[in-house]
């Protein structure tokens, strides 16, 4: 079996991700005084990266829903300020087709 | 649809929900069952085995016609390390009220939405329940969008990452989850018989402990589907966190392991998936109902870890016929109150809490036994690989030969530790 890329996995699932607001909400300048960034290594599809400076970006394009990153960050699980979790609405998101 | 009441509604198509819809809708009874997937299925992601007994007790004998994917009839356990494995390797010939089936819950799961909208349940899926709606301390409804609908009781089948349920029973947490992140390999179908030796509908599961999660707490899965195969890991939440070990790195590394690779030989990535598996078992069970509602499948945390075997779908399934029996119950009696649905509880005591309290101590003992996923496949390998060398060295017995595998990879000391922890959880 091939190996392939984060960005070429993701390609073969189909998502209906429009460019409107993200469901996961992270505050990148906040993140900085984290000192684990489990959501770095803790993601399965690698949706959390880390900036030149030192900022948490977080993209929800291409998201699995799984909800790991809601239990390994202390503030997304508190609902922090500048922090929250959902699931995408409308069906929005990630559609499986094989489950 | 504001004006229509409704005596149930179900948040969540999955299995669970699926279930309580279709049973309700067969008993007459007016059930909305609300998804917030495109289709019903479309957010849903398991290993892949299903037990029919539940799907029997469901609608018996109609299951025949489900989409599954292969009936199993081997059982796989291999004991991993990074280069290597001893894998056991049965063939069993299943009772067909105690057989199992490989399963894709896209597929599964609609098919159980069209059975419970051909029962007569309404369905509707991509909207999103935000809220449930509570007044005077009882649940009489939901808040869809911004659409407020009304019912006697609501049944929560929200699944493993339940926000709606959250409310009533606690969130699932590190200490109580597990990720499964999951590849679903396209491979030809007689590739597949061919590969695992199996006839055709028959089906391999295949459990692998050690190296797939490079010594964290969990372990790796193959399921062998009609034309595919699902391959993925389940890796214990808090062992993760603590380990910073990537997770994608577990996953990218699996199929290329020897013992692995040439099963998916050629293959085609069909889907990269993962969900939450709540393994925290009879120690985290929320509350289960209340007044004008009850907690079902994932959502309550209805999952078994024996060590052997994660079982879920199964306890959605029963959860879900539970659920129903007691809406009904309590429709027909006009009182929606706890006391009233308590007999939900009563029902799942009888079976699933049963089964939950039987491997109580499992989970504990899986997370807290590191040697099980490093020191003793390592051991198992080495006591094979010695067994089975010959080298023209002098020969030696196979009991001397045994005693040094396993005397290097750990105290005698340890090894009797951890088999009277593991013998009393077990």
């Amino acid at each position: 079996m091939k190996k392939l890329s984060m960005d070429d996995r993701l390609a073969i699932n189909k998502f209906d991700s429009a460019d409107e607001t993200p469901h996961i909400i992270v505050n990148c300048l906040e993140c900085k005084s984290c000192t684990h960034k489990a959501c770095l290594y803790a993601c399965p599809a690698e949706r959390y990266r880390l900036n030149d400076m030192g900022e948490v970006l977080f993209d929800h394009v291409g998201c699995l829903e799984c909800g790991h990153c809601r239990l390994v960050c202390e503030r997304l699980y508190s609902s922090s300020m500048g922090y929250s979790w959902n699931h995408p609405e409308r069906g929005r998101g990630v559609i499986f087709r094989q489950g | 649809m504001s004006n229509e009441r409704f005596q149930v509604i179900v948040v969540g198509a999955g299995l669970a929900g699926c279930s309580a819809a279709y049973r309700l809708a067969k008993a007459g009874y007016a059930v909305l069952l609300i998804e917030r997937g495109k289709a019903a299925g479309a957010k849903n992601v398991s290993g892949g085995r299903i037990y029919s007994y539940a799907l029997e007790a469901l609608m018996p004998g109609e299951w025949h016609d489900a989409p599954l994917e292969r009936q199993v009839a081997r059982e796989m356990l291999m004991l991993m390390t990074d280069e290597g494995a001893v894998t056991v390797n049965s063939l069993f010939s299943q009772e067909l009220q105690a057989a199992s089936y490989t399963v894709l819950r896209s597929k599964l799961d609609d098919w159980m939405r069209k059975k419970a909208e051909e029962a007569g349940a309404m369905v509707i899926t991509g909207v999103s329940v935000t809220q449930i709606i509570m007044k005077g301390g009882k649940a009489c409804g939901v808040l869809a969008g911004d659409e407020e609908l009304e019912a006697d009781i609501v049944i929560c089948a929200d699944g493993a990452n339940s926000l709606l349920a959250a409310g009533f029973a606690g969130k699932v947490s590190t200490e109580t989850a597990a990720l499964g992140v999951k590849m679903v390999v396209g491979v030809p179908e007689q590739d597949i018989q061919d590969r695992f030796n199996l006839a055709k509908g028959q089906g391999a599961a295949c459990l692998m402990v050690g190296g797939c999660t490079k010594g964290l707490a969990g372990g790796g899965f193959l399921y062998t589907n009609k034309e595919s195969v699902s391959l993925g890991i389940v890796v214990d939440s808090a062992a993760l966190k603590g380990s910073q070990v990537r997770v994608v790195d577990l996953i990218e590394q699996l199929p290329l392991h020897p013992a692995i690779a040439p099963l998916v030989k050629g293959g085609q990535l069909l889907e990269y998936s993962a969900h939450l598996i709540p393994e925290g078992g009879i120690g985290m069970l929320p509350t289960l109902y209340g007044d004008g509602f009850m907690i079902v499948g994932d959502a309550a945390g209805l999952v078994v870890n024996s060590g052997a075997t994660v079982r879920g779908m199964d306890y959605a399934i029963l959860s879900g016929i539970f659920a129903a029996e007691t809406a009904g119950k309590s429709i027909a009696a006009e009182n929606f109150s706890a006391s009233e649905l308590k007999h939900y509880e009563v029902m799942l005591r009888q079976q699933v809490i049963k089964d939950m309290k039987t491997f109580k101590n499992v989970h504990a003992f899986m997370k807290s036994t590191p040697g099980l996923y490093t020191t003793y496949p390592e051991m198992a390998e080495s006591i094979f690989k010695n067994i089975f060398t010959v080298d023209g060295r002098p020969a030696r017995r196979i009991s001397k030969v045994i005693l040094e595998s396993v005397r290097r990879h750990c105290s005698f000391w340890q090894l009797i530790k951890d088999s009277i922890k593991g013998g009393s959880a077990l």
